[in-house]
């Protein structure tokens, strides 16, 4: 069977015969990458196998596929299968608890139906998919990356991070730059990352709006699930940029001093903004538009959280003291360097994301003082995300499939199994406001679903298959098919 | 294998051992772990097993050893022993003092001269197991200097970490870093034909310099008084000694093309290559590269950090193993290091390794590639008792390394207040050269 671009397809790993997707050079299917010199892909059973596609033998599978099609009676259009059963395996709900010999039902792109065999009754004509001996889970969610801003870390072109021109930067919309074709993207994907935060790296005090993603979908508009979702703060170190450290440097803002006034002038100078345009809407007048300003009143009503990356305990003691003072809603991340204020972050009584919990304590600090961190802050009532963060730089997607171990190193160093799960799936849903969406498994949520042989915080676990709304995806990437390919 | 070193060494030991057993009662006590899950790295896994250590050696190995009733005895119920984890390629603790990167040669710049046996790095690392670290230069140059290679004995002092009589090694480097490096100063190389033939014009030199040499030699050797010896270059006395086989070639190499180039200029010019590291494009060559027997050092699954890592794929270790290569997992980062045990667990879940396999890749297999797996890098009679005690099998995410061990001494132990670095005091120096491949020093 042959799906044009333009039609909305699924590759169904239920099709017998080979289903050929033809890629339009100028619009390759978003999610299914297009692989290299290839106008069309070829998959069997949902595995793509366009790197066995070579024109010698070509017209022999196609004429198999036009026999098998024919013998199937397929429909030219390849529907997803409405209803999917998962049953027989073990259930990690995230939200209550643990089912055994458990029965999954996917309808419609969403959980339909989730508990014991003895509990769910199977719709006649559902597709059933046996899970005995595997583990299933709601998809993971990871709470800090840069998909679809980088390809190769090192080629600049490919790079859409930070806009380094200023430190407050809120009019910057991560939806403008956002890439989805990336082949980051498939990568993270086969590990049983299904969604994520996309933010624009730290450089600025205030580096724009993030957006949150499905990883999966046609094209950008159906895979960004919610634009300006939250605004991206910075506060410590890194962002003196122009003005370099200290004294000999020309330009505001050089010190920690500068940074944070220039920060509470920024809010003010938002408020002030709210003020006069409702004035000069009063009189009749039509003021002109600041994007700037604009951008921030959202966050100064306190309609959308704040991330505030920060490191040091003392540095998050003065963020939060601008915060409160403008009211945010804030989430702290990183707080990788502040073990001496844990007790005070719990009094804030907002969620934190942890990572990345592979950075460095300092010299002379025990070896596990930031292993140990989401334990202490869980320990403490506070609800907490964990990133796919890579120690000692900047975030990058290229690791994101490793949320899950990052995760597991938290179990390891005291944290319990349920709560390291949970920070990985609902309560990153929780914080951004997909909540009532995502992150467990509980009928009426997006069936974005894993199925793996095991653990899913362990290594060497396998993920045999992810549903993204529902919909098997192609267990493949570019890197799968560099394997495959060599090794015929 | 060095089959020759290794199994006279190991008969004269274990000879050895039983005679110790009975003579050096003034020796440090016997240590015996009983009941734990050892994986020796060499014969694979002994459930129930135990582990004789005797003045600094493994004594015995095997479901019973035959230790003194004095020896210690350590209950490792529920728990895994393996070998102490090794690091092929490290620069921690060389307060990022990685390049010389003034010249595209430099052989004779020596990595023991910027060791900081203070870092920070080490304790981390040490706290992850690992026992053994060759410490490389960077790969600004395309023939950096010569490595050093530590026992990671945190808290003595620099001479006593020095892993004794270790083979030298000398790290070359290829493809985009020194290219980028020379080529931003409009200097050779800015390409990779650049890159191979400044090696190739090193080489030549040396050649050059040898016949002077061994001219020299040949007219003192005839009692030929008015022989004048030629002047010392230490520069290509470095390079001559790679030439006359006497260091280990350890090259920084990702693309398939550039392993075929690198074993190419080794044939042409007579070294053979240890070897590459990186080495992310390995699975597309690999069963040429098996008969150089060249190993590699790479990561499990980085990719993407510049463009000749875009066809990294996390497979690599194992396709490569399969076609005959001898792998080792590296960490090239101060982060990686602390946790190259589960590194090493990826390997079940990309491609399938064993656990025997996987646990090889980061201690016998590494220890090859050193030239120091005749001495550790397993659980067997005769080597140097360098062990780690996990709490969970160690290929998992849940491992914590629980005691170190090196030449039978205890050297971390994670139940002990504080630091846990049982001979540390003083002052600990920040460490932190950063995270993988930024070794072009930029």
């Amino acid at each position: 069977m042959k799906i044009s671009p333009n039609q909305n397809a699924v590759i169904p790993s239920a099709v017998e015969g080979p289903v050929v997707v033809l890629l339009d050079a100028n619009s390759p299917r978003t999610g299914v990458p297009q692989a290299r010199g290839l106008h069309e892909m070829v998959f069997i059973r949902g595995v793509e196998i366009s790197w066995f596609w070579r024109p010698a033998i070509a017209k022999s599978i196609l004429t198999a596929a036009v026999l098998l099609t024919s013998a199937t009676a397929f429909a030219a259009e390849a529907p997803a299968p409405k209803v999917i059963a998962i049953q027989g395996g073990k259930l990690l709900t995230v939200s209550h608890g643990t089912i055994e010999n458990g029965v999954l039902i996917l309808a419609d792109g969403k959980i339909a139906a989730v508990g014991t065999a003895a509990e769910v009754k199977i719709p006649a004509g559902a597709q059933i998919v046996d899970a005995k001996d595997l583990t299933v889970y709601p998809g993971l969610i990871d709470p800090e990356s840069n998909f679809g801003l980088t390809e190769i870390s090192a080629d600049q072109m490919s790079n859409d991070l930070v806009e380094k021109s200023d430190e407050i930067m809120p009019h910057m919309h991560v939806y403008d730059a956002f890439h989805s074709e990336t082949e980051l993207i498939p990568v993270a994907r086969l590990n049983g990352i299904t969604n994520a935060v996309v933010a624009p790296a730290n450089d600025d005090s205030i580096a724009g709006q993030d957006i949150f993603i499905q990883l999966s979908g046609r094209d950008r508009d159906e895979m960004i699930l919610g634009r300006d979702i939250a605004l991206a703060m910075n506060y410590g170190a890194d962002q003196r940029r122009r003005g370099g450290r200290g004294a000999g440097n020309s330009s505001f803002p050089s010190t920690r001093m500068g940074l944070i006034t220039q920060l509470r002038q920024s809010f003010l100078d938002a408020q002030d903004y709210v003020a006069k345009h409702d004035a000069d809407v009063k009189k009749g007048e039509k003021p002109k538009r600041d994007l700037k300003m604009e951008a921030l009143i959202p966050y100064l009503k306190g309609e959308r959280p704040v991330v505030i990356g920060v490191y040091e305990g003392y540095d998050v003691e003065v963020i939060m003291g601008l915060a409160q003072e403008f009211k945010l809603k804030v989430i702290l991340n990183h707080v990788t360097a502040a073990q001496d204020v844990l007790d005070k972050i719990a009094s804030y009584h907002v969620p934190v994301i942890v990572g990345s919990i592979y950075e460095a304590p300092k010299a002379g600090e025990r070896y596990d003082a930031v292993y140990t961190l989401p334990a202490e802050l869980a320990k403490r009532g506070v609800k907490i995300a964990i990133s796919s963060a890579d120690a000692g730089g900047p975030v990058s997607s290229h690791s994101s499939r490793n949320l899950p171990y990052a995760a597991g190193f938290a179990v390891a160093y005291g944290l319990s199994f349920d709560d390291a799960l949970k920070a990985i799936t609902l309560n990153v849903a929780d914080m951004f406001g997909f909540g009532d969406k995502l992150g467990s498994l509980d009928v009426g949520k997006i069936a974005n679903i894993v199925i793996a042989n095991g653990d899913p915080l362990d290594v060497r676990t396998d993920v045999k298959q992810v549903y993204i709304q529902g919909v098997p995806i192609p267990m493949t990437s570019r890197q799968t098919r560099l394997r495959d390919e060599y090794s015929k | 294998m060095h089959l020759d070193r290794l199994l006279p060494g190991c008969l004269l030991l274990v000879a050895l051992s039983a005679t110790l057993a009975v003579a050096a009662q003034s020796a440090p006590a016997d240590i015996v772990f009983k009941n734990a899950t050892v994986m020796t790295a060499s014969h694979g896994i002994i459930e129930h097993g135990s582990v004789w250590i005797h003045a600094g050696k493994i004594a015995g190995v095997g479901s019973d050893v035959s230790a003194p009733s004095s020896a210690t005895v350590v209950d490792a119920t529920d728990m895994w022993l393996t070998p102490g984890i090794i690091d092929p390629h490290s620069h921690s603790a060389l307060d990022s003092d990685v390049n010389e990167a003034t010249s595209p040669v430099t052989p004779s710049m020596h990595m023991i001269d910027a060791f900081d046996n203070r870092s920070a790095d080490l304790y981390r690392a040490l706290a992850g197991g690992v026992t053994t670290e060759l410490l490389l230069h960077g790969s600004a140059n395309m023939i950096g200097g010569q490595a050093v290679v530590i026992k990671n004995k945190f808290g003595l002092d620099r001479d006593a970490m020095l892993f004794p009589h270790a083979p030298g090694s000398i790290k070359f480097a290829s493809g985009e870093n020194p290219k980028r490096v020379y080529g931003s100063r409009d200097q050779l190389p800015s390409t990779r034909m650049g890159n191979f033939e400044v090696m190739r014009m090193a080489f030549e030199d040396a050649k050059h310099y040898m016949a002077d040499w061994d001219a020299y030699d040949a007219k003192v050797k005839k009692g030929d008084s008015s022989a004048v010896s030629p002047k010392r270059d230490l520069k290509l006395e470095a390079l001559a000694d790679v030439l006359r086989g006497k260091l280990y070639v350890q090259i920084h190499c990702y693309r398939a093309d550039e392993f075929l180039t690198e074993e190419a200029i080794a044939h042409e010019y007579g070294y053979k290559i240890r070897a590459f590291h990186h080495a992310l494009e390995m699975y597309k060559v690999a069963d040429k590269i098996a008969a150089d027997q060249t190993a590699i050092a790479t990561f499990s699954d980085w990719w993407g950090f510049k463009d000749e890592a875009r066809d990294a794929i996390p497979w690599n270790a194992v396709m490569s193993m399969r076609q005959g290569v001898k792998v080792a997992l590296k960490s090239d980062s101060d982060d990686h290091i602390r946790r190259l045990n589960s590194e090493a667990g990826k390997m079940v879940h990309y491609g399938g390794a064993t656990e025997d396999e996987a646990i090889r890749m980061v201690t016998l297999n590494p220890a090859w590639i050193i030239g120091v797996d005749d001495r550790t890098g397993s659980i067997d009679v005769g080597k140097d008792a360098d062990l780690v005690l996990w709490n969970h099998d160690p290929l998992s995410t849940y491992a914590r390394a629980m005691k170190v061990y090196i030449d039978g001494e205890l050297f971390f132990d994670a139940s002990a207040p504080g630091l846990g670095a049982t001979h540390f005091s003083g002052v600990m120096h920040e460490g932190g050269f950063g995270s993988y491949d930024q070794e072009d020093g930029q």
